[in-house]
């Protein structure tokens, strides 16, 4: 006796096409999403610009983020340190008067994070600061944009090309970030 | 292309539009959630993100004052570890040391003051405010003093300037009294001191330096008085000197002190002071030579070896080869405290222990007991309450004398055997104020709680007690800003003192300045050679201790009439031995030390060092007693003493002596929070309230109980597997069998085994 499933399939193939359009629905959703709301530049609380102080003052990186050469994290300048310099310059400016207010009433800026490593990588700054890699190398060209933007994808990938590319010691080694 | 009708089609444009929907919403779900960064206004001198910043302190988790050095980040702490430069734990800490971070992050912290609605032990707390609740303590304080009643300060043990002021408050009252509570306080240590030396303060027992120790109870490699130190000596004594120094333990039920032991001596509970006698008897016939040995030589004559050894279960060989290994050894330290001290005659036992240190003659030597000088800082006239006195307090407020209790840092309800009935006394006081940072038993039967910070989050100072035999003086300081609406509670008393009219004698406008004050006091009898007091100050913060190794030898005499009474009277039990055959030994746990710790989550996961039980509360009984009774282990128990009972797991022990059974104390908690409450059985219940004669303390092991089986079974969680060895040979014997060493054998199972 032979068995044909082709019987079967042409009874089956309406619920089989919905079920692909579906599918292909499914997809088409998931990078709609992704590349109408990418969140690679969120909305921060004041408009700051990097490439006002960045690019057109020429204001060194690690003048602002400091920790970046001794500490994991780069750290994000304290409002005493924003109105160093804009308890003087541009205070007539609608956003260095949001600042002003923010540093009246005492109340902490709250930065949205752009480039956010997941919490099982361990990143040091200290260590690519020291090994003389430019910020601009994972965090894009910050002095150009008035709103950061993730460029990088910060995935494993660019990790361990950027390791091998280097020669780093170690640098394929599981526990060199995981740890 | 087949053929799509309308129907048809619809269906797709529905399941396209369906498909489409649940796609965006799984990269919505799968989105890295928003993170922030929120820097300071103003950073903190020295902050740097994502630089740890250590700052030195204080633990405050035991009476033993060890320093610790904290690791925080971002303004969070995060570890816990020993201060390097502190002389009592040299960089060193224990596992309840460790866990202070779970008494700062408890979620069972109370967050602001409370205040009791409905009746008292009721769940009628409402939040109250600082002002509010200040104020009605102050209320009832100002009339209890107007109208000439007594108001009660019942504080766990403080020192340091908190004492200090604490009894300045209470003095300032008129009708104030100060009382410090702790349930391990070691009064009958105190007692023995006085009497055979006239000395009050704890001596230093400089075990690094001792070639052999004889210990009598005192469990000091686990929870006794200063065990880091302890440790830190025994190991020096074991590895360090030329000889690895030997250790010998008398106990009925084997400690972790016990089990590191070279031999342990099973001794019937009550009678160490005999053996401790018996030996210096020997000392005195064979060895001693000093001018008063006719007298003690008259005093000890009854104590021969052969009677004691009737007396205490030790052989006569046993006594012999210990009194010539005590003659032979170049630094021998004799220890008591304990187990040896929780009996009825407990001071006199440990009299017979200092006797004995007295009679070798390391009395103020180097490898012997150095008594400590009297603290820098906070010298306080008030002793720790014993049981008779915490007995007379409840006595006193069933009378009606007490009109206001407050409590600070201290579980009375917990910590006092049933027969106290100290529920029962707080009920007659009118006023009850808890200053406690947890809802535990006591503060659960309070009309107003006034939560204090943790010592994480307090300024205070301390003189450790038992020191390490010159002055030490130690800050602690707050490692992270008060997580909930607490205060210190030395500003609460500062801030009660102002409102009631107490300013003069206490003018400090915070407990911070109160002890920077003091210390500066401190710095000032240094004279000009000290420098100025900021930068003093900042190097006592910076380094978290102050003092200077000015240990040196000195000699006591022992009076001729003091010599003439020594003698260690018979111990008495609470129940006849036919009712109650078996002799109840509680004991302070690891993890738990008197119950303080039952609320940490780390403290109830760690394993017992002994049994390896986590969580809950067992009893140990020797496997003879346990086949006699028809239990195995795992069997849930009835332990009934003459004051009450409760229900147990046995846990079948070989290392304790058949006529004894053992339970830990620090589980059973009624409050404290939930990772305490209603976990295990209290043995504190239990026990008569029966008294050290001579220093009042509570004789924890003075109490017979009998033990009967349930029926049911309840396994104590253990993570060890299996107890016995099974021929996997684990435990390494060294030595040849026989001659060479002595070996104690109990019902048959071999516990102790010689070395070479």
């Amino acid at each position: 006796m032979r068995v044909s499933i082709v019987p079967t399939l042409k009874v089956l193939r309406p619920a089989a096409m919905i079920v692909l359009v579906a599918l292909i629905g499914m997809v088409f959703g998931y990078y709609a999403n992704a590349m109408l709301f990418p969140g690679t530049s969120p909305a921060q609380p004041i408009n700051f610009s990097h490439r006002i102080h960045a690019g057109d003052y020429e204001i060194p990186c690690l003048y602002c983020h400091v920790q970046a050469r001794n500490s994991t994290a780069a750290g994000v300048p304290s409002l005493s340190k924003c109105m160093g310099c804009h308890a003087e310059v541009a205070t007539e400016r609608p956003q260095i008067r949001e600042l002003t207010a923010y540093w009246e009433t005492g109340e902490p800026l709250r930065w949205v994070k752009v480039h956010d490593l997941p919490d099982f990588v361990h990143f040091t700054h200290k260590r690519h600061v020291a090994a003389g890699i430019e910020c601009q190398t994972c965090h894009g060209p910050v002095e150009t944009m008035d709103v950061v933007s993730r460029e990088a994808p910060l995935e494993m990938g660019l990790c361990l090309e950027c390791h091998r590319e280097n020669e780093v010691v170690h640098g394929d080694d599981c526990w060199t970030c995981h740890k | 292309m087949p053929n799509v009708d309308r129907r048809q089609f619809l269906k797709l444009v529905g399941a396209g539009g369906v498909g489409a929907g649940a796609g965006f919403m799984l990269a919505e779900s799968a989105r890295h959630p928003v993170e922030h960064l929120i820097p300071y206004p103003v950073p903190p001198e020295e902050y740097s993100a994502g630089i740890a910043t250590w700052y030195n302190s204080v633990c405050g988790m035991c009476p033993a004052g060890c320093g610790i050095t904290v690791r925080t980040r971002e303004g969070r702490p995060k570890k816990i570890e020993g201060n390097p430069l502190h002389p009592v734990n040299e960089g060193r800490l224990c596992a309840l040391g460790q866990a202070g971070l779970q008494v700062l992050y408890n979620p069972d912290r109370l967050t602001g003051p409370l205040q009791q609605l409905g009746e008292r032990g009721s769940s009628g707390f409402v939040d109250a405010t600082w002002r509010g609740g200040l104020d009605a303590a102050a209320e009832r304080i100002d009339a209890a003093r107007n109208a000439g009643n007594r108001v009660v300060f019942l504080s766990g043990g403080v020192r340091g300037h908190l004492a200090a002021l604490l009894e300045t408050f209470t003095r300032e009252l008129g009708s104030g009294q100060f009382l410090q509570y702790e349930f391990a306080h070691p009064h009958a240590l105190h007692a023995a001191n006085r009497r055979l030396f006239g000395i009050d303060r704890l001596p230093y027992y400089d075990i690094a330096n001792a070639d052999y120790v004889l210990s009598f109870g005192a469990d000091f490699l686990n929870n006794w008085l200063s065990p880091v130190n302890y440790s830190l000596g025994f190991g020096r004594s074991r590895q360090e000197g030329e000889h690895r120094g030997r250790f010998v333990q008398v106990e009925a039920r084997m400690s972790l002190s016990g089990a590191a032991a070279d031999e342990w001596i099973p001794a019937r509970p009550g009678t160490e002071g005999v053996l401790a006698l018996a030996l210096a008897q020997q000392l005195v016939a064979n060895a001693y030579a000093g001018d008063d040995a006719d007298a003690w030589r008259a005093a000890l004559q009854d104590y021969t070896p052969e009677r004691s050894a009737d007396i205490t279960d030790v052989p006569v060989e046993t006594i012999e080869h210990l009194a010539s290994a005590l003659v032979d050894a170049g630094h021998a330290l004799a220890i008591g405290g304990g187990s040896a001290a929780a009996h009825t005659n407990g001071a006199d036992t440990l009299l017979a222990v200092n006797a004995l240190n007295y009679l070798l003659g390391n009395v103020g030597r180097r490898g012997g007991m150095v008594f400590n000088p009297d603290p820098a800082i906070g010298a306080s006239d008030t002793e720790p309450a014993s049981y008779r006195a915490m007995e007379q307090l409840a006595a006193d407020a069933r009378a009606g004398a007490i009109s206001v209790l407050v409590v600070s840092n201290a579980n009375p309800l917990f910590n006092l055997p049933a027969a106290a009935d100290f529920a029962g006394a707080i009920a007659a006081i009118p006023t009850v104020i808890s200053l406690s940072s947890f809802m535990d038993e006591t503060t659960a039967l309070a009309d107003l709680v006034l939560p204090s910070h943790t010592y994480l989050e307090s300024w205070g100072d301390d003189a450790p007690d038992p020191g390490v035999g010159f002055t030490v003086g130690a800050v602690s300081q707050p490692v992270v800003s008060p997580l909930f609406d607490t205060r210190a509670t030395g500003d609460i008393v500062l801030e009660l003192g102002r409102r009631l009219g107490l300013g003069e004698a206490m003018p400090w406008p915070s407990f911070e300045e109160c002890v920077k004050d003091g210390w500066r006091q401190l710095h000032a009898a240094g004279g000009e050679a000290a420098g100025d007091f900021d930068t003093f100050w900042r190097d006592v913060l910076r380094s978290g201790v102050w003092g200077t190794d000015t240990r040196a030898e000195s000699g006591v005499a022992v009076p001729d009439e003091v010599i003439a009474d020594i003698a260690v009277p018979e111990p008495q039990f609470a129940g006849s031995e036919s009712d109650y055959p078996f002799v109840l030994q509680p004991y302070l746990s690891t993890g738990f030390y008197d119950g303080r710790g039952a609320n940490l989550p780390w403290m109830q996961e760690l394993p017992d060092p002994m049994t390896s039980v986590v969580y809950g509360s067992w009893l140990e009984m020797n496997p003879e007693t346990a086949r006699e009774l028809g239990l195995r282990d795992g069997d849930l128990a009835r332990v009934t003493s003459g004051n009450g009972a409760v229900e147990v797991p046995v846990v079948v022990y070989p290392a304790i002596r058949p006529d004894v059974v053992a339970m830990p104390i620090g589980q059973g908690h009624a409050g404290l929070g939930r990772y305490a409450e209603n976990r295990g059985a209290n043995p504190i219940e239990l026990l008569a309230p029966s008294v050290d004669t001579r220093s009042g303390a509570l004789a924890t092991g003075a109490t017979r109980v009998s033990v009967a089986g349930t029926g049911r079974r309840a396994e104590a969680v253990k993570i060890g597997g299996e107890s016995r060895e099974l021929g996997r040979n684990i435990i390494q014997r060294t030595g040849t069998s026989g001659s060479a060493g002595h070996s104690a054998r109990l019902n048959s199972i071999p516990i102790v085994v010689e070395s070479s």
